[in-house]
Protein backbone atom coordinates (compact mmCIF):
# COMPACT_ATOMS: atom_id res chain seq x y z
CA UNK A 1 0.00 0.00 0.00
CA UNK A 2 1.50 3.53 -1.17
CA UNK A 3 2.23 5.45 1.91
CA UNK A 4 0.91 8.92 0.73
CA UNK A 5 -2.27 7.22 -0.66
CA UNK A 6 -5.70 8.44 0.43
CA UNK A 7 -9.09 7.52 0.21
CA UNK A 8 -9.95 9.92 -2.23
CA UNK A 9 -6.93 8.99 -4.91
CA UNK A 10 -8.35 5.23 -4.70
CA UNK A 11 -12.01 6.54 -5.72
CA UNK A 12 -10.56 8.33 -8.33
CA UNK A 13 -8.39 5.88 -9.70
CA UNK A 14 -11.09 2.62 -9.34
CA UNK A 15 -14.09 4.87 -10.46
CA UNK A 16 -13.53 4.93 -14.29
CA UNK A 17 -12.62 1.23 -14.49
CA UNK A 18 -16.24 0.33 -12.57
CA UNK A 19 -18.24 2.96 -13.97
CA UNK A 20 -17.39 1.30 -17.40
CA UNK A 21 -17.13 -2.47 -16.33
CA UNK A 22 -20.45 -1.67 -14.51
CA UNK A 23 -22.31 -0.06 -17.83
CA UNK A 24 -20.91 -2.98 -20.03
CA UNK A 25 -21.12 -6.03 -17.79
CA UNK A 26 -22.62 -6.40 -14.33
CA UNK A 27 -25.52 -4.01 -15.22
CA UNK A 28 -26.72 -6.35 -18.28
CA UNK A 29 -26.02 -9.07 -16.12
CA UNK A 30 -28.40 -8.15 -13.46
CA UNK A 31 -30.98 -6.67 -16.34
CA UNK A 32 -30.91 -10.36 -18.06
CA UNK A 33 -32.13 -11.58 -14.34
CA UNK A 34 -34.51 -9.17 -14.27
CA UNK A 35 -36.07 -9.46 -17.67
CA UNK A 36 -35.83 -13.28 -17.59
CA UNK A 37 -38.93 -13.14 -14.67
CA UNK A 38 -41.49 -10.87 -17.60
CA UNK A 39 -42.46 -11.32 -20.63
CA UNK A 40 -42.06 -8.71 -22.99
CA UNK A 41 -41.42 -8.04 -26.94
CA UNK A 42 -40.00 -4.86 -26.27
CA UNK A 43 -43.05 -3.02 -27.52
CA UNK A 44 -46.02 -3.76 -25.62
CA UNK A 45 -45.87 -3.61 -21.73
CA UNK A 46 -43.97 -6.09 -19.95
CA UNK A 47 -46.12 -8.26 -18.33
CA UNK A 48 -44.44 -10.58 -14.79
CA UNK A 49 -44.33 -13.71 -15.62
CA UNK A 50 -43.24 -15.42 -12.74
CA UNK A 51 -41.09 -18.65 -13.45
CA UNK A 52 -43.06 -19.37 -16.62
CA UNK A 53 -40.14 -18.64 -18.93
CA UNK A 54 -37.51 -20.77 -17.38
CA UNK A 55 -40.35 -23.83 -17.18
CA UNK A 56 -40.88 -22.93 -20.83
CA UNK A 57 -37.06 -23.27 -21.29
CA UNK A 58 -37.09 -26.40 -19.65
CA UNK A 59 -39.81 -28.02 -21.68
CA UNK A 60 -38.62 -27.03 -24.71
CA UNK A 61 -37.17 -29.48 -27.07
CA UNK A 62 -35.45 -26.93 -29.40
CA UNK A 63 -33.90 -25.36 -26.29
CA UNK A 64 -32.53 -28.84 -25.22
CA UNK A 65 -31.20 -29.82 -28.81
CA UNK A 66 -29.11 -26.43 -28.68
CA UNK A 67 -27.58 -27.64 -25.55
CA UNK A 68 -27.12 -30.90 -26.71
CA UNK A 69 -25.42 -29.43 -29.73
CA UNK A 70 -23.32 -26.99 -27.42
CA UNK A 71 -21.76 -30.15 -26.17
CA UNK A 72 -21.28 -31.45 -29.21
CA UNK A 73 -19.47 -28.57 -30.46
CA UNK A 74 -17.95 -27.98 -26.86
CA UNK A 75 -15.89 -31.74 -28.04
CA UNK A 76 -15.03 -30.97 -31.13
CA UNK A 77 -13.49 -27.59 -30.21
CA UNK A 78 -11.96 -29.08 -26.83
CA UNK A 79 -10.81 -32.19 -28.48
CA UNK A 80 -9.13 -30.21 -31.56
CA UNK A 81 -7.98 -27.06 -29.73
CA UNK A 82 -6.03 -28.80 -26.27
CA UNK A 83 -5.29 -32.50 -28.31
CA UNK A 84 -3.99 -30.22 -30.60
CA UNK A 85 -2.60 -27.62 -28.81
CA UNK A 86 -0.78 -30.38 -26.29
CA UNK A 87 0.68 -32.20 -29.74
CA UNK A 88 1.79 -29.35 -31.60
CA UNK A 89 3.06 -27.47 -28.16
CA UNK A 90 5.58 -31.34 -27.33
CA UNK A 91 6.43 -31.56 -31.00
CA UNK A 92 8.20 -28.03 -30.84
CA UNK A 93 9.75 -29.08 -27.74
CA UNK A 94 12.26 -31.26 -29.87
CA UNK A 95 12.48 -28.34 -32.43
CA UNK A 96 15.81 -26.38 -32.16
CA UNK A 97 14.99 -23.88 -35.04
CA UNK A 98 12.67 -21.72 -35.96
CA UNK A 99 9.94 -22.63 -33.15
CA UNK A 100 9.50 -19.08 -33.11
CA UNK A 101 8.48 -18.68 -37.16
CA UNK A 102 6.25 -22.18 -36.17
CA UNK A 103 4.71 -20.29 -33.13
CA UNK A 104 3.50 -17.41 -35.21
CA UNK A 105 2.11 -19.52 -38.44
CA UNK A 106 0.21 -21.30 -36.10
CA UNK A 107 -1.28 -17.98 -34.56
CA UNK A 108 -2.00 -16.90 -37.93
CA UNK A 109 -5.48 -18.09 -38.23
CA UNK A 110 -6.81 -16.69 -34.71
CA UNK A 111 -5.97 -12.87 -36.15
CA UNK A 112 -8.97 -13.69 -38.96
CA UNK A 113 -12.01 -12.38 -38.70
CA UNK A 114 -14.72 -14.98 -37.83
CA UNK A 115 -16.53 -13.82 -40.88
CA UNK A 116 -13.94 -14.44 -42.92
CA UNK A 117 -13.11 -17.36 -41.65
CA UNK A 118 -17.00 -18.18 -41.78
CA UNK A 119 -16.34 -17.29 -45.57
CA UNK A 120 -13.63 -19.32 -46.01
CA UNK A 121 -14.82 -22.56 -44.59
CA UNK A 122 -18.20 -22.37 -46.50
CA UNK A 123 -16.02 -22.19 -49.60
CA UNK A 124 -13.90 -24.99 -48.30
CA UNK A 125 -16.90 -27.21 -47.45
CA UNK A 126 -18.70 -27.08 -50.56
CA UNK A 127 -19.32 -30.13 -52.99
CA UNK A 128 -21.01 -27.76 -56.31
CA UNK A 129 -18.35 -26.53 -57.52
CA UNK A 130 -16.03 -28.98 -55.09
CA UNK A 131 -14.10 -26.60 -51.98
CA UNK A 132 -11.00 -27.84 -51.26
CA UNK A 133 -12.04 -30.30 -48.80
CA UNK A 134 -13.78 -32.79 -51.15
CA UNK A 135 -11.50 -32.06 -53.78
CA UNK A 136 -8.81 -33.58 -51.18
CA UNK A 137 -10.78 -36.84 -50.43
CA UNK A 138 -11.12 -37.38 -54.52
CA UNK A 139 -7.57 -36.67 -54.87
CA UNK A 140 -6.65 -39.51 -52.09
CA UNK A 141 -9.51 -42.46 -53.31
CA UNK A 142 -12.61 -41.50 -50.36
CA UNK A 143 -14.89 -40.14 -52.90
CA UNK A 144 -17.28 -41.86 -50.49
CA UNK A 145 -16.75 -39.62 -48.36
CA UNK A 146 -17.63 -36.60 -50.56
CA UNK A 147 -20.55 -34.63 -49.26
CA UNK A 148 -22.40 -31.28 -48.88
CA UNK A 149 -20.65 -30.90 -45.30
CA UNK A 150 -22.71 -28.28 -44.48
CA UNK A 151 -26.45 -28.95 -45.59
CA UNK A 152 -25.90 -32.70 -44.22
CA UNK A 153 -27.64 -33.20 -41.22
CA UNK A 154 -25.59 -35.75 -40.01
CA UNK A 155 -22.30 -33.52 -40.88
CA UNK A 156 -23.07 -30.04 -40.16
CA UNK A 157 -22.37 -29.91 -36.15
CA UNK A 158 -19.09 -31.02 -36.88
CA UNK A 159 -18.36 -28.86 -39.67
CA UNK A 160 -18.81 -25.79 -37.74
CA UNK A 161 -17.06 -26.58 -34.44
CA UNK A 162 -14.24 -27.25 -36.78
CA UNK A 163 -13.45 -23.78 -37.91
CA UNK A 164 -13.37 -22.61 -34.28
CA UNK A 165 -11.49 -25.36 -33.20
CA UNK A 166 -8.91 -24.57 -36.07
CA UNK A 167 -8.81 -20.98 -35.53
CA UNK A 168 -7.40 -21.55 -31.57
CA UNK A 169 -5.13 -24.32 -31.88
CA UNK A 170 -2.51 -21.92 -31.95
CA UNK A 171 -3.16 -19.76 -28.81
CA UNK A 172 -3.31 -23.30 -27.09
CA UNK A 173 -0.14 -24.33 -28.24
CA UNK A 174 1.69 -21.31 -27.45
CA UNK A 175 0.15 -21.20 -23.95
CA UNK A 176 1.06 -24.69 -23.15
CA UNK A 177 4.54 -23.99 -24.98
CA UNK A 178 5.10 -21.80 -22.35
CA UNK A 179 4.27 -24.16 -19.45
CA UNK A 180 6.19 -26.50 -21.29
CA UNK A 181 9.20 -24.41 -21.12
CA UNK A 182 9.32 -24.17 -17.42
CA UNK A 183 9.79 -28.01 -16.97
CA UNK A 184 13.16 -28.73 -15.29
CA UNK A 185 15.56 -29.91 -17.31
CA UNK A 186 17.28 -31.77 -14.40
CA UNK A 187 14.21 -33.91 -14.02
CA UNK A 188 13.98 -34.83 -17.82
CA UNK A 189 17.57 -36.03 -17.64
CA UNK A 190 17.42 -37.72 -14.60
CA UNK A 191 14.64 -39.62 -15.86
CA UNK A 192 16.01 -40.22 -18.87
CA UNK A 193 19.21 -41.53 -17.31
CA UNK A 194 16.31 -44.17 -15.57
CA UNK A 195 15.99 -45.64 -19.22
CA UNK A 196 12.72 -43.59 -19.75
CA UNK A 197 11.36 -43.06 -23.19
CA UNK A 198 10.32 -39.75 -24.87
CA UNK A 199 6.79 -40.81 -24.34
CA UNK A 200 7.37 -41.89 -20.96
CA UNK A 201 9.01 -38.55 -20.21
CA UNK A 202 6.04 -36.82 -21.44
CA UNK A 203 3.63 -38.86 -19.48
CA UNK A 204 5.61 -39.06 -16.19
CA UNK A 205 7.44 -35.80 -16.23
CA UNK A 206 6.46 -33.44 -18.09
CA UNK A 207 2.71 -33.68 -18.17
CA UNK A 208 2.23 -33.65 -14.25
CA UNK A 209 4.59 -30.79 -13.83
CA UNK A 210 2.05 -28.71 -16.36
CA UNK A 211 -1.04 -30.07 -14.68
CA UNK A 212 -2.30 -26.63 -13.43
CA UNK A 213 -1.55 -24.97 -16.77
CA UNK A 214 -3.37 -27.68 -18.56
CA UNK A 215 -6.19 -27.25 -16.42
CA UNK A 216 -6.69 -23.42 -16.57
CA UNK A 217 -6.32 -23.89 -20.08
CA UNK A 218 -8.83 -26.70 -20.66
CA UNK A 219 -11.27 -24.48 -18.39
CA UNK A 220 -10.58 -20.86 -20.38
CA UNK A 221 -11.21 -23.16 -23.88
CA UNK A 222 -14.20 -24.43 -22.51
CA UNK A 223 -15.40 -21.13 -21.27
CA UNK A 224 -14.25 -20.13 -24.53
CA UNK A 225 -16.57 -22.42 -26.55
CA UNK A 226 -19.47 -22.12 -24.20
CA UNK A 227 -19.65 -18.66 -26.01
CA UNK A 228 -19.04 -20.12 -29.35
CA UNK A 229 -21.32 -18.27 -31.70
CA UNK A 230 -20.02 -16.33 -34.60
CA UNK A 231 -18.87 -19.05 -36.62
CA UNK A 232 -22.41 -21.46 -36.50
CA UNK A 233 -24.34 -18.41 -37.11
CA UNK A 234 -22.52 -17.00 -39.84
CA UNK A 235 -22.53 -20.54 -41.72
CA UNK A 236 -25.41 -22.40 -41.42
CA UNK A 237 -27.72 -20.16 -38.80
CA UNK A 238 -28.63 -23.10 -36.92
CA UNK A 239 -29.86 -24.92 -39.94
CA UNK A 240 -30.14 -26.91 -42.08
CA UNK A 241 -33.42 -27.50 -39.83
CA UNK A 242 -31.83 -27.46 -35.76
CA UNK A 243 -29.11 -29.60 -36.38
CA UNK A 244 -26.16 -27.10 -35.89
CA UNK A 245 -28.45 -24.77 -33.42
CA UNK A 246 -26.73 -23.67 -30.58
CA UNK A 247 -27.72 -22.16 -27.35
CA UNK A 248 -25.94 -18.81 -28.19
CA UNK A 249 -27.69 -18.55 -31.86
CA UNK A 250 -30.66 -20.22 -30.51
CA UNK A 251 -31.17 -17.19 -27.68
CA UNK A 252 -30.00 -14.45 -30.02
CA UNK A 253 -32.62 -15.56 -32.71
CA UNK A 254 -35.39 -15.64 -29.63
CA UNK A 255 -34.24 -12.30 -29.17
CA UNK A 256 -33.22 -10.41 -31.93
CA UNK A 257 -36.10 -12.02 -34.96
CA UNK A 258 -38.88 -13.26 -32.61
CA UNK A 259 -38.12 -10.42 -29.98
CA UNK A 260 -39.25 -12.45 -27.05
CA UNK A 261 -36.69 -10.83 -24.64
CA UNK A 262 -37.61 -12.33 -21.48
CA UNK A 263 -37.50 -15.82 -22.90
CA UNK A 264 -34.08 -14.87 -24.60
CA UNK A 265 -33.03 -13.83 -21.18
CA UNK A 266 -33.80 -16.62 -19.00
CA UNK A 267 -31.39 -18.46 -21.77
CA UNK A 268 -28.97 -15.68 -20.34
CA UNK A 269 -28.85 -16.64 -17.44
CA UNK A 270 -28.83 -20.56 -18.33
CA UNK A 271 -25.85 -19.64 -19.63
CA UNK A 272 -24.15 -16.90 -17.03
CA UNK A 273 -24.84 -19.83 -14.53
CA UNK A 274 -22.94 -22.52 -16.51
CA UNK A 275 -20.58 -19.73 -16.62
CA UNK A 276 -20.54 -19.31 -12.94
CA UNK A 277 -20.11 -23.34 -12.64
CA UNK A 278 -16.25 -22.77 -14.76
CA UNK A 279 -15.55 -20.20 -12.32
CA UNK A 280 -16.48 -22.62 -9.18
CA UNK A 281 -13.88 -24.98 -11.50
CA UNK A 282 -11.31 -22.15 -11.80
CA UNK A 283 -11.73 -21.28 -8.43
CA UNK A 284 -11.27 -25.15 -7.52
CA UNK A 285 -8.38 -25.36 -9.74
CA UNK A 286 -6.18 -22.68 -7.59
CA UNK A 287 -6.93 -23.72 -4.90
CA UNK A 288 -5.47 -26.75 -5.03
CA UNK A 289 -2.59 -25.15 -7.22
CA UNK A 290 -1.27 -23.24 -3.85
CA UNK A 291 -1.30 -26.35 -1.69
CA UNK B 1 11.49 -6.82 -30.84
CA UNK B 2 14.34 -5.39 -28.05
CA UNK B 3 11.55 -2.43 -27.14
CA UNK B 4 8.98 -5.06 -25.82
CA UNK B 5 11.58 -7.40 -24.15
CA UNK B 6 13.76 -4.56 -22.19
CA UNK B 7 11.36 -3.61 -19.38
CA UNK B 8 9.40 -6.98 -18.84
CA UNK B 9 11.14 -7.82 -15.40
CA UNK B 10 10.93 -11.53 -14.07
CA UNK B 11 9.68 -12.79 -17.48
CA UNK B 12 13.21 -14.01 -18.30
CA UNK B 13 14.25 -15.03 -21.55
CA UNK B 14 11.72 -18.44 -21.08
CA UNK B 15 8.64 -16.52 -21.55
CA UNK B 16 10.11 -15.68 -24.89
CA UNK B 17 10.91 -19.28 -25.76
CA UNK B 18 14.56 -18.13 -26.80
CA UNK B 19 15.42 -19.45 -23.88
CA UNK B 20 18.68 -21.75 -23.09
CA UNK B 21 18.23 -24.18 -25.44
CA UNK B 22 17.93 -27.40 -24.73
CA UNK B 23 21.17 -29.17 -23.73
CA UNK B 24 20.27 -32.30 -24.85
CA UNK B 25 22.82 -35.03 -24.87
CA UNK B 26 24.63 -35.59 -28.49
CA UNK B 27 21.90 -37.90 -30.32
CA UNK B 28 23.28 -41.38 -29.56
CA UNK B 29 21.13 -42.62 -32.93
CA UNK B 30 19.36 -40.85 -35.56
CA UNK B 31 16.71 -39.92 -33.62
CA UNK B 32 13.35 -41.40 -35.29
CA UNK B 33 11.37 -39.16 -32.52
CA UNK B 34 13.00 -35.81 -34.34
CA UNK B 35 12.22 -36.69 -37.40
CA UNK B 36 9.27 -37.82 -37.09
CA UNK B 37 8.18 -34.69 -35.01
CA UNK B 38 9.05 -32.17 -37.42
CA UNK B 39 7.46 -34.12 -40.67
CA UNK B 40 4.24 -34.12 -37.92
CA UNK B 41 4.54 -30.10 -36.90
CA UNK B 42 5.21 -29.52 -40.94
CA UNK B 43 2.05 -31.25 -42.00
CA UNK B 44 0.27 -29.11 -39.02
CA UNK B 45 1.78 -25.82 -40.09
CA UNK B 46 0.45 -26.54 -43.59
CA UNK B 47 -3.31 -27.56 -42.17
CA UNK B 48 -2.95 -24.41 -40.13
CA UNK B 49 -1.73 -21.94 -42.87
CA UNK B 50 -3.39 -23.46 -46.23
CA UNK B 51 -6.96 -22.06 -45.98
CA UNK B 52 -4.89 -18.76 -45.53
CA UNK B 53 -2.86 -19.01 -48.62
CA UNK B 54 -5.49 -20.81 -50.61
CA UNK B 55 -7.85 -17.15 -49.61
CA UNK B 56 -4.56 -15.06 -51.24
CA UNK B 57 -3.89 -17.06 -54.18
CA UNK B 58 -7.51 -17.21 -55.03
CA UNK B 59 -8.37 -13.44 -54.72
CA UNK B 60 -5.09 -13.16 -57.62
CA UNK B 61 -6.85 -15.46 -59.79
CA UNK B 62 -9.02 -14.75 -63.18
CA UNK B 63 -12.33 -16.44 -62.11
CA UNK B 64 -11.96 -18.71 -65.09
CA UNK B 65 -8.73 -20.08 -63.35
CA UNK B 66 -10.75 -20.50 -59.99
CA UNK B 67 -13.37 -22.16 -61.84
CA UNK B 68 -11.55 -24.52 -63.50
CA UNK B 69 -8.09 -25.24 -61.97
CA UNK B 70 -7.43 -27.94 -59.25
CA UNK B 71 -7.59 -26.00 -55.75
CA UNK B 72 -4.22 -27.05 -55.55
CA UNK B 73 -2.51 -26.42 -57.94
CA UNK B 74 -0.50 -22.23 -58.12
CA UNK B 75 -2.76 -19.74 -60.11
CA UNK B 76 -2.23 -20.44 -63.70
CA UNK B 77 -3.32 -16.28 -64.41
CA UNK B 78 -2.44 -13.10 -62.02
CA UNK B 79 -4.92 -10.60 -61.66
CA UNK B 80 -5.86 -7.52 -59.43
CA UNK B 81 -9.31 -7.23 -61.54
CA UNK B 82 -10.98 -9.10 -58.16
CA UNK B 83 -9.39 -6.08 -55.73
CA UNK B 84 -11.22 -3.53 -58.43
CA UNK B 85 -14.02 -5.09 -58.02
CA UNK B 86 -14.27 -5.35 -54.81
CA UNK B 87 -13.77 -1.83 -54.25
CA UNK B 88 -16.02 -0.62 -56.70
CA UNK B 89 -18.89 -3.06 -55.00
CA UNK B 90 -18.19 -2.44 -51.12
CA UNK B 91 -17.46 0.59 -49.11
CA UNK B 92 -14.18 -1.37 -47.89
CA UNK B 93 -12.20 2.16 -46.87
CA UNK B 94 -15.34 3.27 -45.03
CA UNK B 95 -15.34 -0.06 -43.21
CA UNK B 96 -11.75 0.10 -42.61
CA UNK B 97 -12.26 3.42 -41.07
CA UNK B 98 -14.81 2.32 -38.85
CA UNK B 99 -13.08 -0.29 -37.33
CA UNK B 100 -10.41 1.42 -36.23
CA UNK B 101 -12.40 4.16 -35.02
CA UNK B 102 -13.84 1.59 -33.08
CA UNK B 103 -10.80 -0.03 -31.99
CA UNK B 104 -8.68 2.62 -31.11
CA UNK B 105 -11.41 3.87 -28.91
CA UNK B 106 -11.95 0.76 -27.55
CA UNK B 107 -8.43 -0.02 -26.84
CA UNK B 108 -7.91 3.56 -25.37
CA UNK B 109 -11.04 2.97 -22.89
CA UNK B 110 -9.38 -0.80 -22.10
CA UNK B 111 -5.84 0.86 -21.26
CA UNK B 112 -6.83 4.01 -19.31
CA UNK B 113 -9.32 2.23 -17.60
CA UNK B 114 -7.30 -0.64 -17.16
CA UNK B 115 -3.95 1.14 -15.93
CA UNK B 116 -5.97 3.00 -13.55
CA UNK B 117 -7.72 0.09 -12.07
CA UNK B 118 -4.55 -1.70 -11.69
CA UNK B 119 -3.02 1.13 -9.97
CA UNK B 120 -5.83 1.37 -7.44
CA UNK B 121 -6.19 -2.39 -6.73
CA UNK B 122 -2.37 -3.47 -6.80
CA UNK B 123 -0.59 -0.62 -5.36
CA UNK B 124 -2.98 2.25 -3.91
CA UNK B 125 -4.81 -1.00 -2.59
CA UNK B 126 -7.98 -0.86 -0.14
CA UNK B 127 -10.11 -3.15 2.31
CA UNK B 128 -12.17 -4.37 -0.16
CA UNK B 129 -9.99 -4.88 -3.11
CA UNK B 130 -10.81 -8.89 -3.23
CA UNK B 131 -14.05 -8.83 -3.84
CA UNK B 132 -13.49 -5.73 -7.20
CA UNK B 133 -11.09 -8.60 -7.92
CA UNK B 134 -13.91 -11.29 -7.72
CA UNK B 135 -15.95 -8.98 -9.13
CA UNK B 136 -13.61 -8.46 -12.53
CA UNK B 137 -13.22 -11.92 -12.66
CA UNK B 138 -16.76 -12.49 -13.18
CA UNK B 139 -15.99 -10.42 -16.69
CA UNK B 140 -13.76 -13.14 -17.95
CA UNK B 141 -15.98 -15.87 -17.69
CA UNK B 142 -19.42 -14.69 -18.74
CA UNK B 143 -19.65 -14.46 -22.30
CA UNK B 144 -20.61 -11.58 -24.23
CA UNK B 145 -24.04 -12.74 -25.44
CA UNK B 146 -25.58 -11.99 -22.27
CA UNK B 147 -25.01 -8.16 -22.61
CA UNK B 148 -26.72 -8.15 -25.71
CA UNK B 149 -30.54 -7.84 -24.77
CA UNK B 150 -30.26 -5.67 -22.13
CA UNK B 151 -27.52 -3.68 -24.04
CA UNK B 152 -29.56 -2.96 -26.66
CA UNK B 153 -32.52 -2.41 -24.74
CA UNK B 154 -30.64 0.42 -22.55
CA UNK B 155 -29.19 1.90 -25.88
CA UNK B 156 -32.84 2.37 -27.15
CA UNK B 157 -33.62 4.43 -24.48
CA UNK B 158 -31.00 6.80 -23.92
CA UNK B 159 -29.97 7.21 -27.88
CA UNK B 160 -26.57 5.22 -27.94
CA UNK B 161 -27.77 2.70 -30.47
CA UNK B 162 -26.34 2.91 -34.24
CA UNK B 163 -23.34 5.01 -32.62
CA UNK B 164 -19.86 4.34 -32.51
CA UNK B 165 -19.99 3.83 -28.72
CA UNK B 166 -22.39 0.87 -28.93
CA UNK B 167 -19.67 -0.79 -29.70
CA UNK B 168 -16.80 0.69 -27.95
CA UNK B 169 -18.74 0.20 -24.64
CA UNK B 170 -19.53 -3.60 -24.55
CA UNK B 171 -16.04 -4.63 -26.06
CA UNK B 172 -14.03 -2.15 -23.85
CA UNK B 173 -16.06 -3.27 -20.95
CA UNK B 174 -15.17 -7.30 -21.84
CA UNK B 175 -11.76 -6.56 -22.71
CA UNK B 176 -11.09 -4.46 -19.52
CA UNK B 177 -11.01 -7.46 -16.60
CA UNK B 178 -8.00 -9.26 -18.45
CA UNK B 179 -6.50 -6.47 -19.20
CA UNK B 180 -6.73 -4.98 -15.89
CA UNK B 181 -4.97 -8.80 -14.91
CA UNK B 182 -2.12 -8.35 -17.38
CA UNK B 183 -1.47 -4.59 -15.58
CA UNK B 184 -2.00 -6.15 -12.19
CA UNK B 185 0.93 -8.75 -12.17
CA UNK B 186 3.05 -6.70 -14.38
CA UNK B 187 2.53 -3.56 -11.39
CA UNK B 188 3.55 -6.69 -8.88
CA UNK B 189 6.94 -6.98 -10.29
CA UNK B 190 7.78 -2.45 -9.61
CA UNK B 191 10.03 -2.95 -6.62
CA UNK B 192 8.07 -1.24 -2.92
CA UNK B 193 11.01 0.40 -2.43
CA UNK B 194 10.87 2.54 -5.70
CA UNK B 195 7.51 3.99 -4.76
CA UNK B 196 8.46 4.73 -1.06
CA UNK B 197 11.32 6.57 -1.80
CA UNK B 198 9.30 8.74 -4.37
CA UNK B 199 6.59 9.14 -1.31
CA UNK B 200 9.78 10.38 0.71
CA UNK B 201 10.53 12.69 -1.54
CA UNK B 202 7.04 14.26 -1.53
CA UNK B 203 5.29 12.49 -4.29
CA UNK B 204 1.47 11.73 -4.37
CA UNK B 205 -0.57 8.84 -5.42
CA UNK B 206 -0.90 11.26 -8.96
CA UNK B 207 2.57 12.22 -8.98
CA UNK B 208 3.87 8.67 -8.70
CA UNK B 209 1.20 7.09 -11.38
CA UNK B 210 2.13 9.48 -13.80
CA UNK B 211 5.84 9.70 -12.93
CA UNK B 212 7.07 6.22 -12.25
CA UNK B 213 3.87 3.63 -13.10
CA UNK B 214 2.37 5.28 -16.31
CA UNK B 215 6.17 5.45 -18.35
CA UNK B 216 7.45 2.04 -16.73
CA UNK B 217 3.98 0.29 -18.44
CA UNK B 218 4.68 1.24 -22.13
CA UNK B 219 5.53 -2.25 -22.66
CA UNK B 220 2.54 -3.71 -21.11
CA UNK B 221 0.28 -1.07 -22.56
CA UNK B 222 2.00 -2.34 -25.97
CA UNK B 223 0.65 -5.68 -25.46
CA UNK B 224 -2.78 -5.49 -24.19
CA UNK B 225 -3.68 -3.19 -27.12
CA UNK B 226 -2.34 -5.93 -29.39
CA UNK B 227 -4.28 -8.66 -27.48
CA UNK B 228 -7.10 -6.60 -27.08
CA UNK B 229 -7.30 -5.06 -31.14
CA UNK B 230 -7.55 -8.78 -32.59
CA UNK B 231 -10.71 -9.25 -30.77
CA UNK B 232 -12.04 -5.37 -30.81
CA UNK B 233 -10.90 -5.63 -34.82
CA UNK B 234 -12.84 -8.56 -35.78
CA UNK B 235 -15.87 -8.07 -33.75
CA UNK B 236 -19.10 -9.47 -35.26
CA UNK B 237 -21.73 -10.14 -32.61
CA UNK B 238 -21.94 -6.17 -31.03
CA UNK B 239 -21.58 -4.56 -34.69
CA UNK B 240 -24.30 -6.61 -35.62
CA UNK B 241 -26.71 -6.24 -33.12
CA UNK B 242 -26.31 -2.09 -32.16
CA UNK B 243 -25.51 -0.79 -35.67
CA UNK B 244 -27.96 -0.16 -38.65
CA UNK B 245 -26.80 2.19 -41.31
CA UNK B 246 -23.74 1.65 -43.64
CA UNK B 247 -22.33 4.53 -42.26
CA UNK B 248 -21.14 3.16 -39.00
CA UNK B 249 -20.56 -0.74 -40.42
CA UNK B 250 -16.99 -1.97 -39.57
CA UNK B 251 -15.25 -4.77 -41.19
CA UNK B 252 -16.77 -7.99 -40.48
CA UNK B 253 -20.34 -6.77 -41.04
CA UNK B 254 -19.93 -4.94 -44.04
CA UNK B 255 -18.03 -7.85 -45.41
CA UNK B 256 -20.97 -10.04 -44.05
CA UNK B 257 -23.45 -7.67 -45.60
CA UNK B 258 -20.89 -8.05 -48.89
CA UNK B 259 -20.94 -11.92 -48.65
CA UNK B 260 -24.90 -12.08 -48.92
CA UNK B 261 -25.26 -9.30 -51.71
CA UNK B 262 -22.60 -10.60 -54.33
CA UNK B 263 -20.76 -13.44 -52.58
CA UNK B 264 -22.38 -16.40 -53.75
CA UNK B 265 -21.20 -15.00 -57.50
CA UNK B 266 -18.26 -13.61 -57.59
CA UNK B 267 -15.98 -15.15 -54.83
CA UNK B 268 -12.51 -14.58 -56.47
CA UNK B 269 -13.62 -10.33 -55.88
CA UNK B 270 -15.42 -11.74 -52.48
CA UNK B 271 -11.75 -13.47 -51.57
CA UNK B 272 -10.15 -10.31 -52.94
CA UNK B 273 -12.09 -7.84 -50.37
CA UNK B 274 -11.43 -10.23 -47.40
CA UNK B 275 -8.00 -9.79 -48.14
CA UNK B 276 -7.94 -5.93 -48.13
CA UNK B 277 -10.04 -6.78 -45.05
CA UNK B 278 -7.94 -9.03 -43.05
CA UNK B 279 -4.22 -7.71 -44.05
CA UNK B 280 -4.08 -4.57 -41.92
CA UNK B 281 -4.48 -6.45 -38.62
CA UNK B 282 -1.82 -9.43 -40.20
CA UNK B 283 0.54 -7.17 -40.61
CA UNK B 284 0.46 -5.83 -37.35
CA UNK B 285 0.68 -9.16 -35.65
CA UNK B 286 3.33 -10.10 -38.00
CA UNK B 287 5.10 -6.91 -36.76
CA UNK B 288 4.45 -6.94 -33.59
CA UNK B 289 3.51 -10.99 -32.35
CA UNK B 290 5.77 -11.10 -29.70
CA UNK B 291 3.65 -8.62 -27.47
CA UNK B 292 0.69 -10.81 -28.69
CA UNK B 293 2.35 -14.27 -27.59
CA UNK B 294 3.20 -12.39 -24.47
CA UNK B 295 0.32 -11.06 -23.62
CA UNK B 296 -1.52 -14.98 -24.38
CA UNK B 297 1.01 -16.91 -22.34
CA UNK B 298 1.33 -14.76 -19.60
CA UNK B 299 -2.76 -14.36 -19.25
CA UNK B 300 -3.25 -18.34 -18.66
CA UNK B 301 -0.03 -19.26 -17.03
CA UNK B 302 -0.01 -16.73 -14.25
CA UNK B 303 -3.06 -17.63 -13.35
Amino acid sequence: MLPSRSRLSVAVFLIPPLLLYGAAVLLPIVQSLALSFFTWDGISDMRFAGFSNYTFMFTDGDFWTAVTNQLGYLVVCLVLQLGGGLLVASLLMSLTKGRELVKVLYLLPAVISTVAIALLFQRIYSLDPAGPLNRFLGLVGLESLERPWLSDVHTVLAAVSAPEGWRFVGLYTVIIYAALLTVPRELEEAARLDGANQWQVFTRIRFPYIGPVWLTTSVMAFTYAMRGFDIPYLLTNGGPGQSSELVTTYMYKTAFLSTDYGYASAMSVFIVVESLVAVGLILFVLRRKAV
Amino acid sequence: MSLLTSARPAAGPTRDGRGPAPSRPAPRRPDVYRVLSRVLIAVLVVVQVYPLLWLFLSSVRTEQDFASASPFSLPNSFTLDNFARAFDHADLGRYILNSLIVTLGADALIVVCGLMGAYALQVLGFRFSNVVRGLFLLGIVVPVQIALVPLFIDYAKVGLLDTYPSMMIPLAGFGLPMSLYLFSSFFGYIPRETYEAASLDGAGPYRIFARITLPLSVNTIVTVVMVNSIFIWNDFVFANTFVLSEGLKTIPVGLQNYIGAMGKTDWTATFAGVCVTVTPLLLVFLVLNKAMIYGLESGATKG
